[in-house]
């Protein structure tokens, strides 16, 4: 009898065990516990934290909608980053994506350097979020540094402080980002290759053209990759740190002031964290409406259809 | 079947969430009863890990870690593991490992700091050590020794007495037969930095960045305090009482000799190696003094040698030299509450105030050692610069000075950043010192009122 019933239960343990779900949530679950741990739990104390007067240093204390009320309303600085982080955004990216989109059309011809050129592109991306690279640009923009000895040697003797300037600073952070065109250049190839041939043959058979052949057939077949590319980069732009953080801190005169580091510094340098954890959902926000303009205007330029 | 997957989800969501806010929940509680339990058994054993932080330069860095070797060394089972950072992300480590709980068990501590962090109860209270015994004070003069006290409390120990100094390129003015003298009003340092400027190119750095403590300076120099007593606002009574300071930098960028603030664009303020006193490659960018203290001689003199500059100092310009010089306990030790191991923590602060052999290897890079005694028997051993700085506290500055002003009260933090925000502003012409003044008065006034 006794018998019978663990072989039973064994049985259920098994069958348990082999069922769909449970293999499934068992491997998903390192992701899960991983993302419960370090996304849902710090955002959630970070919604909690923007509600609160909180210092770090002691127990915060309940303030209610304090924090953002006071950002839009009596924070000259929250609007001044705000600009600099939308006037980033909206020059860097479009740039970067002609420059990616300018790149791949240059490495689709089929040659035996081309796989070693992709690669060679590809690297900006890579390290040029790094604080190495960071740190690099720094020296390169320097009153004595490179970019200063190259235009000597063009016969442009100056001595001009680059970073110094409130009008060129933040133009060294958007060639910094234009220059990381890699992987949106990555992403445009893979979908050039998926143009189908026959297309490119027609058109000549009329006549068309190279450049009209880009305008005409490239382009628009393009645009479902261009506006991924837009939107994914634009997010980027909106949150990009590191550059500000170690280039320029936000100086001249908070001319580079990214909104994030803006954010860090109310947190961890002014001991504002709850005034900086309302901003970072404000961010969130703002992010959030770019993404769904930028959609809602999907349908007028970007191409669904099939071939 | 969905359902069944998407219940599942439910309860493990729900039931991690809830494993995890308890976790955070509960974190001070469980880490005070091991505290304790863990003190308990070092008592017995003798035996800890010690963190201790600090800021500095390569020198220190350097030292530091050797003495708390040698101590390894003659207390087997006492282990340390250092953490240095640059000034600036210091205090930025440091308020997040607060928010933890984590907190090294010595932190090395700035006057500026010190209300603030104690305040908030993060500091152990060294007084009843004092009273059983374990640290050994008698060394250190009351007045030194009053600096860490807050309240009834005794939060820090100094370590190192210094006094503002202006290090200046001494290879370079007497190059041009330019003389510094001692206790120069800000005029006399006017028609110093033009000359300078006339003769050599080379321009003046007026303490950008570490703005409140030159502010502070003139305004002492007026013969007013930064802040009144509790903190509540500017110790002085209208904006014109500002107008001086900013004025320096107005004038001095009209004028030209005043260092342009786009440098600092470029460059870390506060780190040794990057002051344009000691690093730069032409006049342009360089300034041929920085306002500093005493102790950051031998640093910078060590960041010279590679430019074979030599590095003279003096005290910083005012007004009225003597109001507004004073020594500085400059840097402070402490141990925190989060401390697992506070008897040795304590034990090792004895150490560093009372042993020559632990000095011997610091050798003043902080300042002058806070105990009398110690300072006395260690100064025939110490390197030139290091005597310089010392002879310097002692016979310049010690001769000339009034007492040092109240530790900055907590709610004046944030003006540390509209100090430097208004000098900017200024050096880049884009308020007048006027209205910076104006501004500081009104804006700052507002913060400490809370």
């Amino acid at each position: 009898m006794d018998k019978v019933k663990t072989a039973k239960r064994k049985q259920t343990i098994g069958q348990f065990l082999n069922r769909e779900s449970v293999a499934g949530i068992v491997c998903t679950s390192p992701f899960i516990i991983g993302f419960l741990v370090f996304m849902i739990v710090p955002m959630a104390l970070s919604l909690y934290y923007s509600l609160c007067n909180y210092n770090i240093l002691s127990p915060p204390t309940w303030t209610g909608l304090t924090n953002y009320i006071k950002a839009f309303t009596g924070d000259a600085r929250f609007y001044k980053t705000l600009g600099v982080t939308f006037f980033y955004a909206i020059i860097s990216v479009p740039l970067r994506l002609v420059f990616a989109l300018f790149v791949a059309m240059l490495l689709v011809r089929k040659s035996r350097m081309s796989a070693f050129y992709r690669a060679v592109y590809y690297l900006p991306s890579i390290i040029g979020g790094s604080v190495a690279v960071s740190i690099l640009w720094k020296r390169m923009f320097a009153m004595d540094g490179v970019f200063n000895s190259i235009l000597k040697v063009i016969g442009i003797d100056t001595n001009f402080a680059w970073l110094g300037n409130t009008s060129t600073a933040i133009w060294t952070l958007i060639i910094l980002s234009v220059w990381q065109f890699g992987s949106s250049m990555l992403i445009f190839l893979a979908s050039i290759k998926q143009i189908p041939g026959s297309l490119y043959e027609a058109a000549e058979v009329d006549g068309a053209k190279k450049p009209t052949q880009f305008w005409r057939i490239t382009l628009p077949l393009l645009t479902p990759t261009i506006f991924f590319n837009l939107v994914m980069q634009m997010i980027n732009g909106f949150l990009a740190f590191t550059q500000c953080y170690i280039i320029t801190q936000g100086k001249p005169m908070d001319s580079t002031l990214f909104y994030t580091v803006y954010m860090y510094q109310q947190s961890f340098e002014y001991y504002n964290t709850g005034y900086g954890a309302a901003l970072a959902w404000i961010m969130l926000a703002i992010v959030g409406l770019v993404t769904a303009v930028l959609f809602a205007t999907k349908k007028f330029w970007v191409y669904d259809g099939g071939l | 079947m969905k359902k069944v997957i998407s219940k599942i989800l439910a309860v493990a969501l729900a039931a991690m969430m809830a494993v995890s806010m308890t976790a955070c929940g509960g974190g001070s509680s469980t880490a005070a009863s091991t505290a304790g339990s863990t003190a308990a058994t070092s008592a017995a054993g003798g035996s800890a890990a010690l963190t201790f932080a600090w800021w500095g330069n390569q020198v220190r860095n350097e030292r530091t870690q050797a003495a708390l070797d040698l101590y390894t060394e003659q207390n087997p089972g006492i282990t340390f593991d250092g953490q240095f950072s640059e000034w600036a992300d210091y205090w930025t480590k440091l308020a997040t490992a607060s928010a933890a709980h984590n907190l090294p068990d010595l932190v090395q501590m700035d006057y500026k700091y010190l209300a603030q962090y104690v305040e908030n109860g993060l500091l152990l209270d060294l007084q009843p050590y004092v009273d059983n015994g374990t640290l050994d004070v008698s060394g250190i003069s009351e007045s030194i020794l009053d600096s860490g006290r807050i309240g009834d409390g005794l939060y820090a120990i100094c370590i190192g007495v210094n006094a503002p100094a202006m290090l200046y390129n001494k290879t370079l003015l007497d190059e041009y037969g330019i003389k510094v003298k001692d206790n120069m009003t800000m005029d006399e340092f006017i028609a110093l930095s033009k000359e300078v400027y006339e003769k050599t190119g080379y321009k003046t750095d007026a303490g950008y960045g570490g703005g409140e403590n030159f502010i502070d300076y003139t305004i002492r120099s007026q013969g007013q305090e930064l802040c009144n007593n509790d903190g509540t606002a500017f110790g002085v009574s209208s904006a014109e009482d500002f107008e001086p300071y900013f004025a320096i930098y107005e004038n001095g960028i009209k004028e030209g000799w005043m260092l342009g603030s786009e440098i600092y664009a470029e460059r870390t303020v506060g780190t040794v190696e990057q002051s344009p006193l000691v690093y730069g490659s032409s006049p342009d960018t360089m300034s041929w003094c920085y306002f500093a203290y005493s102790n950051q001689l031998s640093a910078y003199q060590a960041a010279a040698d590679a430019s074979n500059i030599t590095i003279g100092l003096s005290t910083w310009p005012a007004q009225n030299p003597q109001l507004a010089d004073y020594l500085k306990p400059g840097q402070f030790i402490s141990a925190t509450v989060d401390s697992k191991n506070p008897d040795e923590a304590v034990k090792l602060i004895d150490w560093w105030t009372n042993s020559l052999e632990c000095n011997q290897v610091l050798l003043a890079e902080r300042g002058i050692p806070a105990s009398a005694t110690v300072a006395e028997e260690l100064n025939p051993q110490l390197d030139e610069m290091t005597q310089k700085a010392s002879d310097f506290v002692n016979n310049v500055v010690a001769k000339n000075c009034s007492t040092i002003s109240p530790a900055a009260p907590e709610s004046s933090t944030p003006l540390l950043d509209m100090y430097d925000q208004l000098q900017e502003a200024v050096c880049y012409g884009q308020l007048s010192a006027k209205d910076a003044a104006a501004q500081l008065f009104e804006q700052g006034n507002a913060v400490l009122a809370g």
